[in-house]
């Protein structure tokens, strides 16, 4: 899939995974921090991403503290998913 | 007092154990979960069916673990406080649990429950918090005010509390107060989704500590007026009390512990002790990255010089609603026989607190003890008990 | 003295923003759901994550902290909030068979979740407590708030419940034989004589201090008592009269959670058998439907009439009078094993 397409559907998954009920994928700028600031996503919602990544792309991520460096913004998610996707 | 736990069937052997370190943290033997064998917990050494053989005789068809460990307790309790049948049942004797699980410990049955069209288990009406509570008020016919309270990890720190308040105001002329717990896959399957489950034994204030373990258990006090009981057995006074909620996080405590301090704070207050009479603390001391650092702090904000204090989770796991009550037993414990537990398996501070908890058994002069108890949701509760 | 100042009750009537109880809102498929309002006070990035009953606490608590924003303490009722988040928790462990699973559910299916997070996103640090005991469970928040306007008499609380009708509580207590077999509307509950009741749901949140000026209503007395023995009910009601009345003096109204569940018919006819012609009596459980802390809404109707000065028509069971309302005395039981008393006067 191209990196543009698996930004969107991951924009989407994020979305649905955590009933953002109030925010459309648009609202999500590629470069934007998922955490704190900009979407203001929690720990708990860190957990459940990682989760996502685990049913969505078969990707197992053992220490949260890595898996919150990865889910820094899209850029660094969607990255970390073409290369280590095995779904 | 009445207790069992995976340290001890009673106050007694729970003491033995204490005394001597004996953990009762191990791999899981009874309860059917795909955790067994991977993480240690801390299980009362009976099946269900044993326990429910020993309170019924005949086996009791719709009763849950956790209803079975808080008769257990009960039971216990009232033997060791003489009240009499008739005293039991008056109105005048109020009840108090406590559970975060109640009868969710049976998962496939609620399952089953939950989706059957035709007939259901014979659990139908046991998987209540109040079904645990209301065991115990069944058994002893009992006509006076009874209240079940979920508070997460203070529950049963919050229904002594409650207890004491209704003799205060009139509501009860006595209370009988206490929480149970059984492993459950909820529970398991719910701290584990949160990362804060250890796959070793837990290290309470550890600097390289990883984690929780659940463990089992109830414990119930007889509660009663100074003069009502002047001449009977008096372990304690409950001399103080404080109830404040963190209000950071749903699951985890500000950095600076606002929720812990002001809970210690008030209680402290409400005592009329100054600081420096405390004699120890047992604290929540989870073993959890966020508990112990968190309360380490507010310890440090409220004592100018932290008191000896430990963590007796790191014997019979995180017992959950039954914790408050579980702790408040072994806080009387240290005032009857003078003496203190170790935080087992402690071997370096935390770097940013640098506090040492009590190390080894020891005897000592106990005037007052201090137990903490804090859960999600930011409920933190504090009980000081003192010398009588 | 404690008095009940504002409250606001979301229920399956017209109860919240407006109140309309000229007419009554029907159920559907045995069921009293909640109509559920917007809720613009509970921020975005929170409300994701409410249950319903987590919802309708903090949707009926927000806007009455808005008015008195920090509480001494929040005292708060449920005895199955959160149960859907349970059910849902379960079914992931289930499905994933205790693999890896997400947390957000079961953090929000704790009991206290309701009082928790309208502490959170109030910043309320005070005394927080959530009293679970099934069908008794307001009626112990009831007596937890009576007790600390007692030890500290200028303080204030919020107090308030919640339950909701989730596919997990209703299908066991269906199982269990607690709702009727047959359609009924909840407008023909009393007239259809069966086994089995309808369920119900909401929230309610009032403030509650020792200030008369302003209040709508004083708490006077709460007791209860679990027993199945109808002639041991009667014995409490007396015992509760001669407490909190002169001897012969009398409420003018008794409002009772009569449920159209013909088992229960008892416990209802003992206590009416205690007051005479002059008493009137109504019920509120075709409006609210049942479930545990029902009795809320009925003291939520208690203050529409103390306040309105009359008793609408569509409560009423019996002896219907045009004298003002001063004081009424509120008899309930669950499931004919935990009965409560409560005594409201006007302030």
């Amino acid at each position: 899939m191209e990196t543009a397409a698996l930004k969107q559907q991951v924009k989407e998954q994020i979305i649905h995974f955590l009933n953002l009920t109030t925010v459309k994928p648009e609202d999500i700028k590629d470069d934007e921090p998922l955490f704190g600031e900009g979407l203001g996503l929690d720990s708990i919602d860190s957990i459940e991403l990682i989760v996502l990544l685990s049913r969505e792309y078969g990707i197992t991520i053992q220490d949260p503290k890595e898996g919150r460096k990865i889910l820094t913004d899209i850029n660094t998610m969607v990255d970390y998913i073409e290369k280590n996707r095995t779904k | 007092m009445g207790l069992i736990s995976a340290i001890g069937d009673s106050v007694e052997e729970n003491r033995d154990s204490l005394q001597f370190e004996r953990s009762g943290i191990d791999h899981i033997q009874f309860y059917k979960t795909a955790y067994a064998g991977r993480l240690p917990t801390a299980e009362v050494k009976h099946s269900t069916e044993a326990l429910n053989k020993k309170i019924f005789g005949e086996p009791n068809p719709s009763i849950t673990r956790t209803s079975l460990l808080a008769l257990h307790a009960a039971g216990e309790a009232i033997k060791d406080s003489g009240l009499t049948a008739d005293q039991l049942a008056s109105t005048e004797t109020a009840l108090v649990g406590a559970t975060t699980v109640g009868g969710m410990c049976l998962t496939d049955e609620i399952y089953h429950d939950a989706l059957a069209k035709d007939h259901g288990t014979p659990y139908l009406t046991s998987y209540d918090y109040a079904s645990v509570t209301m065991a115990i008020q069944e058994r002893y016919g009992m006509l006076g005010e009874v209240s079940t309270i979920n508070t997460a990890c203070s529950s049963s720190a919050n229904a002594i509390l409650f207890g004491a308040r209704l003799i205060r105001h009139g509501y009860a002329k006595r209370a009988i107060v206490g929480g149970a717990e059984s492993l459950a896959k909820f529970t398991i399957n719910g701290f584990n989704a949160l990362n804060i489950l250890s796959s070793k034994a837990c290290a309470p204030f550890d600097r390289d500590r990883n984690g929780l373990n659940l463990g089992e258990g109830a414990a119930f006090l007889v509660l009663e007026k100074e003069e009502d009981c002047r001449d009977k057995n008096n372990y304690a006074f409950l001399s103080g009390y404080g109830n404040k909620n963190d209000a950071y996080h749903p699951s985890s405590n500000s950095p600076e512990g606002d929720g812990p301090y002001l809970s210690m704070k008030e209680a402290l207050q409400n005592s009329g002790l100054r600081a420096e009479e405390i004699s120890y603390i047992n604290a929540h001391g989870t073993g959890t990255e966020n508990n112990d650092e968190t309360e380490s702090r507010a310890m440090l904000r409220l004592f100018e010089k932290v008191p000896p204090f430990s963590s007796t989770k790191s014997y019979t796991g995180h017992t959950l609603g039954a914790a408050g009550a579980v702790e408040a037993v072994y806080s009387i414990l240290n005032l009857v026989h003078q003496e203190i537990y170790p935080s087992l398996l402690f071997k370096n501070p935390i770097i940013e607190t640098g506090l040492i908890p009590v190390r080894a058994y020891a005897k000592q002069q106990i005037k007052n003890v201090m137990s903490n108890s804090f859960g999600f949701g930011g409920n933190c509760s504090t009980l000081i008990f003192s010398k009588t | 003295m404690p008095y009940f100042h504002q409250s606001i009750c979301i229920s399956p009537q017209k109860s919240f923003p407006e109140t309309d109880l000229s007419q009554i809102r029907e159920s559907g498929n045995n069921l009293l759901n909640v109509v559920e309002p917007d809720y613009p006070g509970i921020p975005a990035g929170v409300k994701r994550r409410m249950g319903k009953s987590v919802r309708m606490a903090v949707g009926a608590a927000l806007p009455l902290l808005q008015k008195y924003p920090q509480p001494d303490g929040m005292i708060i009722a449920t005895a199955n909030g959160g149960m859907e988040d349970c059910i849902k928790f379960l079914n992931q462990i289930i499905e994933y068979k205790e693999g890896l699973l997400t947390p957000a559910s079961f953090v929000q299916s704790t009991s206290n979740a309701a009082a928790a997070q309208i502490a959170l996103v109030t910043k309320n640090h005070q005394y927080n407590i959530t009293h679970v005991h099934r069908g008794l469970a307001f009626e112990n928040a009831l007596m937890d708030t009576v007790m600390s306007l007692k030890e500290y008499p200028d303080t204030a609380y919020l107090l308030g419940c919640t339950d909701e009708i989730s596919a997990y509580n209703y299908n066991i207590d269906n199982l269990a034989g607690w709702f009727r077999k047959e359609p009924v509307l909840n407008s023909d509950l009393f007239t259809t004589s069966a086994a089995g009741t309808i369920p119900g749901e909401g929230s309610f949140m009032v403030w509650m201090n020792n200030q008369r000026e302003g209040a709508i209503a004083s708490l006077d007395a709460v007791r209860t008592v679990h027993t199945e023995d109808p002639a041991m009910v009667l014995n409490m009601l007396k015992k509760f009269m001669a407490e909190n009345f002169a001897p012969g003096e009398m409420p003018d109204m008794l409002l009772t959670g009569e449920n159209g569940d013909d088992r229960l018919l008892k416990y209802f006819e003992a206590v009416e058998s205690a007051f005479q012609d002059h008493v009137s009596v109504a019920r509120f459980k075709h409006l609210c439907g049942e479930y545990c802390t029902a009795t809320s809404f009925a003291c939520w109707l208690s203050f529409q009439i103390l306040t309105d000065g009359r008793i609408p028509p569509l409560v009423i069971k019996k002896n219907s009078s045009a004298k003002p309302v001063r004081r009424i005395l509120i008899y309930n039981n669950y499931r004919g094993a935990q009965h409560a008393f409560i005594l409201i006067s006007g302030a």
